[in-house]
């Protein structure tokens, strides 16, 4: 009771705590500008002052989410243009949704930034790396914050322009550039999408505030009329990008040219979490009535969640089965987070059904952890290895390299969903809700489980157990202390989040007064869906057996290659996308810009700008002839102004 | 009657009297700090001139002189605008040769011309004002008397001048001979029955010829490319900041002010002048390669803009054209002032000097870079909000009007087009092709702190739009107050 009166107090005296929210948004950008423009020689003040923005985020972060727990509050609005009719609004929204996701985005960065330390420590361009992951950090926060759509979308694509700049932050090499170019254009296409269903709401609802909607949809579900099933999959269209959904997931796997600790924030806690997030975040455009326009007719009776929830499992899958015969190590972590973001996807779209989405929630939360100790972990790995990436060059780290191993093992153990870490209690939320909703999902949740444990017993196996089969491996060692430090960290959470109720926590945003499951937390899963606790157990037994009886006597090669022959290849390949968007996508895309080109170049340039100021330097050249340095010409054309402006106005 | 209303004028010509007697002890190098501390001095003005010690509001010698918020809003924007150029010159004194303190001096008197026009409420103290600047002027312009490009810009200014002054004095002479006054109020208080005078109509329109040229309006333009590419830098910002708000002023108080009713019906003349003075400058703006000349046909746009306020005629339309100076003022003044920094650096005003400023000065390349984007009017820059206000202000009385969206149609395109060449601005600092001269810029601390209190007042404007549209909305209340609300025309 006296907690709620706390934030009572703090809503009602005006004292605003909430405006604390400001402090956090604003910290890392004043951080990643002072170190640009003060400090770009000082390469320990500059990661002290970044990493201290973070820091200090980040415990603002902790503040707030103590202080309100789940209740929601709105700091200080800042008001742009408050010219009558037109209000531009910059507010930050606080509420369960935003400051859990506060200190995911702000805990992983600070740890990322500390770990940088370490792993960037030769990079010649330090202080723009940190400086660029602060502008990351305050881009990320932005949508997380955002009490609109305006500016979520402003944020949305200032995390687009930051991750590009990190994603090709060796842009001396051609393929960190073209990853980046990558990353950014397929999510243009996403973002164009998003937009249009940005203002698909504005037009049909005639506001963007996310509060302001939500109270629309509350009071009349049909608002959308016939066009609430294409504004869905509009918006769902900017989470595709963002979050790597098939068929704009190509970008992500390219994206792991990035440094790795870039790697671990944003292919783990957030940039791909963002799509996810904004989903839950306009949850209520899913559970409102679907509804089609007539041209989309044949669609009746298919609501845009139930698309959602195919996407997101069709990518689940599609992702885990590529993920098993990748040989780079991050690779087959970026294949993974495909994979888990489908689970979150397919998550919110069987969510609609019951209204609520908690369970993707969960699972963005504590994979954000366990991924991001991966990446570092993998980090770590590549960092000992002399930069070798290729799992079957590794072997026998496990006595090298004990932390990150330990640490490294752990993080599978969670991602794989082995009770009782944290992957496995927000896993079978995600499989009771499927069971729940359709079998088919809980299906397709199992298979992916077999898979996950399955690859990455694999990755473990090979690259920590047996003999050291490259020589990056055999003189591999510890990695500093700034590296394992926050491995360490990281995997708290990892083997104790499911201690708290974080899944209740969230359930209570979607559905408030929601009675909780109760009882134990740790057993729960087995208590009230004891079918999906037992088969996700089942799964994760077997995937593991099935990788040990492959990997565990240390093969020199991947025996699944040979048995699985052309099918390996094509899952090697990446069933060949990447080769059908070279054969398809790219030449429409040439003959598009070739079209575009030949319309800027003759009509826009030639006819418009360069006919008309071809005109206008006609005539300034017929002037030039007059004028002739006299100043006669001048004189006498100012007086034939003054007759034309009598004649005008005295007519 | 209350002298104490010049208090400002006085001590302004006082500083420009000590300027020019200190001349004759300071030594030739000791010039610059002559004009640091004038500038400081400038510094108190500015302060004396924003602060609560500023003279009340009230009319002086026969209601001739009048101070009242409009007033004071422009004093304070003159006085700042004389205190950057100031600091503009003394960086820019090696290509002067000799005569620095007579620059300064001059520009001094340049500005109390400016305070007059700020508080003019009679044809003649308008005149009186506007010669001063005018005459300063000429010599300003013409200050590098060995540069022929230099005394050429003064002798178009001093002929083109004069007879634009002397049309105005034409018309003044007919509006004293139909009205029987040259004030203000006077007019304001006869315009029905003076809206029928032939004679008066025309007088009133040569008033605005003369006026027109100092804004340089279309038809009366002609002289702005010429004069600021020829001119020095800092008489180049200070023709294009001040005598051009000097101007502005004066429509205000005249047309707005005045004879609101007579502007009303002259509507169309006005709607064709602004959008001729738009299109003029923004597409004679695309093939130019030199920066001062593009810095003209930019001002004569900016010019075309600032009278889509005139067009409204509504006190929105007002509050916009003060706003947008005041955002102009900042921005054009950070232009000059890096203009002049690098005056000794680089060989010419070509834009294409440009190249590799990125690198010999990350920070003039910066502040020229903000200046730039926010003349072409792109947020968070002042420059965007104060488009903003003048387009809604016109769109508040277009309805009814299709002539009215035409020119804000215009106006749009124009913005198009200046963004065309704002960017080979941009693109020539940055991305300029191989420059052979890369030594670095040196950068005076007086430079510096003009440049940063320009983009922070480029930003802050931009981003805090709020506190000056309610000082300009207060400025222009008392005009709308004075004056019947305006009728737009029935037909």
């Amino acid at each position: 009771m006296e907690h709620a009166a706390v934030v009572q107090h703090a809503v009602e005296s005006g004292s605003k705590i909430q405006d604390l929210a400001w402090a956090i948004l604003i910290l890392p950008l004043v951080m990643a500008f002072g170190t640009a423009v003060l400090t770009p020689k000082n390469r320990t003040l500059s990661a002290a002052f970044n990493i201290s923005g973070v820091v200090v985020a980040f415990l603002l972060s902790f503040t707030l989410f103590c202080v309100f727990g789940g209740q929601s509050a709105d700091a200080t609005p800042f008001h742009w243009l408050p010219v009558a009719g037109l209000d531009a609004e910059i507010g930050l929204h606080l509420d369960a949704l935003s400051t859990l996701m506060l200190m995911v985005v702000t805990g992983v960065g600070s740890l990322v930034m500390i770990y940088s330390t370490g792993y960037m420590h030769e990079d010649r361009s330090y202080t723009r790396f940190f400086s660029t992951l602060s502008l990351f950090v305050f881009s990320m926060l932005g949508i997380v914050l955002a009490n609109n759509l305006l500016m979520l979308f402003v944020f949305w694509e200032l995390v687009g322009v930051s991750s590009y700049l990190l994603i090709g932050f060796w842009y001396e090499k051609p393929s960190a550039g073209d990853a980046s170019k990558k990353a950014f254009l397929t999510n243009r296409i996403g973002d164009f999408g998003f937009m249009l269903g940005i203002l698909a709401i504005w037009g049909l609802a005639g506001t963007l505030d996310i509060a302001a909607l939500k109270a629309k949809f509350v009071a009349n579900p049909a608002l959308l009329g016939p066009w609430a099933g294409l504004a869905g999959l509009l918006i769902f269209m900017g989470a595709m990008g963002k979050s790597a959904q098939f068929p704009l997931h190509v970008w992500l796997p390219d994206a792991m040219e990035g440094p790795t600790p870039v790697s671990a924030l944003i292919h783990a806690a957030t940039m791909v979490a963002a799509g996810v997030y904004m989903l839950c975040r306009v949850f209520f455009l899913y559970t409102a009535t679907p509804g089609w326009p007539d041209a989309l007719g044949f669609l009746d009776g298919i609501s845009a969640a139930s698309i959602i929830t195919c996407i997101g499992g069709f990518t689940a899958l599609f992702a885990a089965v590529i993920a098993v015969q990748q040989d780079d190590i991050k690779r087959i972590l970026a294949y993974s987070t495909l994979s888990q973001l489908g689970l979150m996807v397919m998550a919110v779209g069987l969510g609609a059904k019951t209204g609520d989405a908690s369970a993707s929630m969960y699972h963005l939360v504590t994979h954000a952890g366990f991924k991001a100790m991966l990446f570092l972990g993998a980090g770590s790995v590549i960092h000992a290895c002399h930069h070798e990436q290729d799992i079957w060059k590794m072997g026998g780290l496990r006595s090298k390299m004990p932390k990150t191993f330990w640490t490294f093992a752990l993080g599978t153990a969670a991602l794989a969903g082995l009770p009782p870490f944290s992957g496995f209690y927000s896993k079978d939320e995600i499989l009771a809700v499927a069971l729940e909703a359709n079998p088919i999902f809980f299906g397709v949740g199992i298979l992916v489980t077999v898979l996950t444990t399955f690859y990455m017993s694999r990755l473990v196996l090979v690259a920590f157990f047996g003999k050291p089969r490259g020589e990056g491996a055999d003189h591999a060692h510890e990695s500093p202390s700034s590296m394992t430090l926050p491995l360490l960290v990281l995997a708290v959470p990892s083997a104790f989040i499911a201690w708290l109720p974080l899944g209740e926590f969230l359930s209570g945003h979607f559905k408030p007064g929601h009675a909780a499951h109760g009882g134990d937390i740790l057993f729960g899963p087995f208590n009230h869906n004891p079918i999906a606790a037992v088969f996700g157990l089942g799964a994760v037994l077997f995937g593991f057996s099935l990788a040990y009886s492959l990997y565990g006597k240390s093969p020199a090669q991947d025996p699944l290659s040979s048995k699985l022959g052309l099918f390996s290849q094509a899952m090697r390949n990446r069933f060949y996308i990447d080769e059908i968007y070279d054969g398809i996508v790219v030449p429409l895309h040439n003959l598009l810009s070739q079209i575009a080109d030949a319309i800027d170049r003759w009509l826009i340039a030639g006819l418009a700008v360069r006919g008309l100021s071809g005109v206008v330097e006609i005539a300034g050249r017929a002037l030039r002839l007059v004028q002739t340095g006299s100043i006669q010409t001048y004189a006498f054309l100012f007086t034939a102004g003054v007759l034309l402006i009598v004649l005008l106005a005295l007519k | 009657m209350n002298y104490s209303l010049i208090t400002l004028e006085v001590l302004a010509v006082l500083l420009g009297l000590i300027v020019l007697l200190a001349d004759l002890w300071v030594s030739p190098a000791a010039r610059k700090g002559l004009g640091l501390g004038l500038a400081a001095a400038l510094g108190c003005l500015l302060a004396f001139a924003v602060g609560s010690l500023a003279p009340q509001s009230g009319s002086a010698f026969s209601d001739m002189f009048v101070v009242d918020d409009l007033a004071r809003y422009f004093k304070g924007f003159f006085v700042f605008a004389a205190l950057a150029v100031v600091l503009m010159a003394v960086d820019f004194a090696p290509k002067f040769g000799s005569g620095l303190s007579e620059f300064f001096a001059l520009t001094v008197f340049a500005l109390v011309g400016m305070l007059f026009a700020a508080s003019a409420n009679d044809l003649v103290l308008l005149f009186v004002s506007l010669e001063l600047i005018t005459v300063t002027f000429f010599v300003l312009n013409s200050f590098q008397r060995t540069q022929l490009a230099s005394l050429e810009a003064g002798v178009k200014y001093l002929i083109l001048g004069g007879v634009s002054s002397a049309f105005m004095v034409f018309g003044i002479a007919l509006i004293f001979g139909t009205a029987n006054s040259t004030n203000f109020a006077v007019l304001a208080a006869k315009q029905k029955e003076l809206a029928h005078s032939a004679l008066f109509l025309m007088g009133l329109l040569l008033v605005l010829v003369g006026l027109g040229f100092k804004i340089a309006a279309v038809p009366f333009q002609m002289w702005a490319p010429d004069v600021y590419q020829g001119s020095p830098a800092p008489a180049t910002a200070f023709l294009a900041v001040g005598s051009k708000a000097a101007g502005f002023v004066l429509l205000i108080r005249l047309l707005v002010g005045a004879v609101p009713q007579i502007t009303a019906e002259w509507h169309r003349l006005f709607v064709v002048m602004s959008g001729a003075t738009i299109l003029f400058g923004s597409l004679c703006a695309i093939p130019q390669r030199n920066l001062k000349r593009l810095m003209g046909y930019s001002s004569i746009a900016n010019a075309g803009y600032l009278l889509l306020g005139i067009v409204a005629g509504s006190a929105g339309g007002s509050t916009a054209v003060l706003y947008y100076l005041g955002g102009y003022a900042f921005t054009v003044l950070a232009a000059f002032t890096v203009i002049s920094a690098i005056a000794n650096h680089v060989e010419s005003d070509d834009i294409s000097a440009l190249s590799g400023l990125g690198q010999r000065s990350p920070f003039l390349a910066a502040c020229l870079t903000m200046a730039i984007v926010s003349l072409a009017g792109i947020p968070p820059m002042a420059g965007f909000f104060g488009k903003l206000l003048l387009f809604k202000s016109v769109l508040d009385v277009a309805p009814g009007h299709p002539e009215l969206y035409a020119l804000i149609a215009v106006a749009v395109v124009g913005v198009v087009i200046s963004l065309y060449y704002y960017f080979g601005v941009i693109r020539a600092i940055y991305w300029g092709g191989q420059s052979a001269n890369l030594s670095i810029i040196p950068v005076a601390l007086s430079t510096r702190i003009v440049l940063l209190a320009c983009v922070a007042g480029i930003l802050f404007l931009g981003i805090l739009p709020q506190g000056l549209v309610k000082i300009a909305d207060h400025a222009v209340a008392d005009l709308s107050q004075k004056a019947a609300p305006v009728a737009q025309p029935a037909h």
